[in-house]
């Protein structure tokens, strides 16, 4: 099992990977994206099971990240994990074709609800 | 044009805000003691802000006493007691609470808005009280401020003082 985690915070993919280890996803690889731009190409270099993305980033969003993917044909899980989640927001990444949109800040508790059902 | 942020928001709901993002990063038990509003006495440390443009226009800052950004840094990363925080780590540091504090306060705020990437630095010059809220705090006897400010062609005002 793999996650690529996106963001383009350092101190933001090392709390989202910390958080993953405290809510239980210990065995997963974990591969690391600066922006949409290096996610895009690394979805296709590294095949993850599962990507997590912050939405608000240099070069290219994560919504744009998403968008690229699914013009692609890529079908992989995709969830945002960002410091906003108001409902248009949640409606953008929902009709784009996320999973969920986890706000910061989160708990361990949060990522089980929303990824067990990805991860099982 | 929105009302000014007075009329939107108030110190306790930003105090709100700002304990809950302490507990979900710095650490479930650590708490931020609530201080003076506009009134109170400068910070004197480096800020981090977001911008928020929409119907209100403006700032979320978040400024830091000097010794309290590292003992911010090394809570955050979990570092161990032996382990020093790069000025990397603390600019990241305080990026990343600016821009969640900023998130939180977005959603409080008439939308559709869209925040800004965060940015560090001394702390911006700010708009006429009205237009401001500013709540500061305390943690572990470190002083830090949490200003939202509305943008101003030709601000005149400022608050905290850049190291």
């Amino acid at each position: 099992m793999k996650i690529l985690v996106t963001d383009d915070s350092r101190v933001m993919r090392q709390i989202v990977i910390r958080t993953l280890r405290q809510a239980g996803y210990d065995d997963v690889d974990i591969v690391e994206a600066e922006d949409g731009v290096e996610c895009l190409a690394k979805v296709g270099s590294d095949a993850p099971d599962l990507v997590l993305s912050d939405w608000n980033m240099p070069n290219m969003s994560g919504l744009e990240c998403l968008k690229a993917l699914r013009a692609q044909g890529s079908t992989v899980p995709f969830g945002f994990v960002t410091s906003e989640g108001s409902p248009e927001m949640r409606e953008q990444a929902a009709q784009a074709g996320a999973l969920f949109l986890i706000a910061k800040p989160f708990t361990a508790d949060t990522f089980r609800d929303e990824l067990d059902s990805v991860l099982a | 044009m929105s009302a000014p942020i007075t009329h939107l928001l108030d110190g306790e709901t930003v105090t709100a805000v700002a304990g809950e993002v302490w507990s979900a990063l710095v650490g479930e038990e650590e708490y931020l003691v609530p201080g003076y509003g506009l009134d109170g006495p400068p910070v004197a440390g480096p800020s981090a802000w977001v911008t928020v443009t929409g119907p209100w226009n403006g700032l979320v800052v978040l400024t830091c006493d000097q010794a309290g950004t590292a003992d911010l840094t090394r809570s955050v990363l979990q570092m161990r007691a032996d382990e020093e925080a790069t000025e990397e780590d603390v600019d990241d540091v305080l990026r990343e609470l600016a821009n969640i504090l900023g998130g939180n306060v977005k959603s409080l705020l008439p939308g559709p808005s869209v925040l800004g990437l965060p940015e560090t630095g001394a702390a911006p010059l700010r708009a006429s009280d009205e237009d401001t809220c500013r709540v500061a705090a305390s943690w572990r006897g470190h002083h830090l401020a949490i200003t939202i400010q509305g943008a101003t062609e030709a601000p005149v005002f400022t608050t905290e003082v850049p190291l």
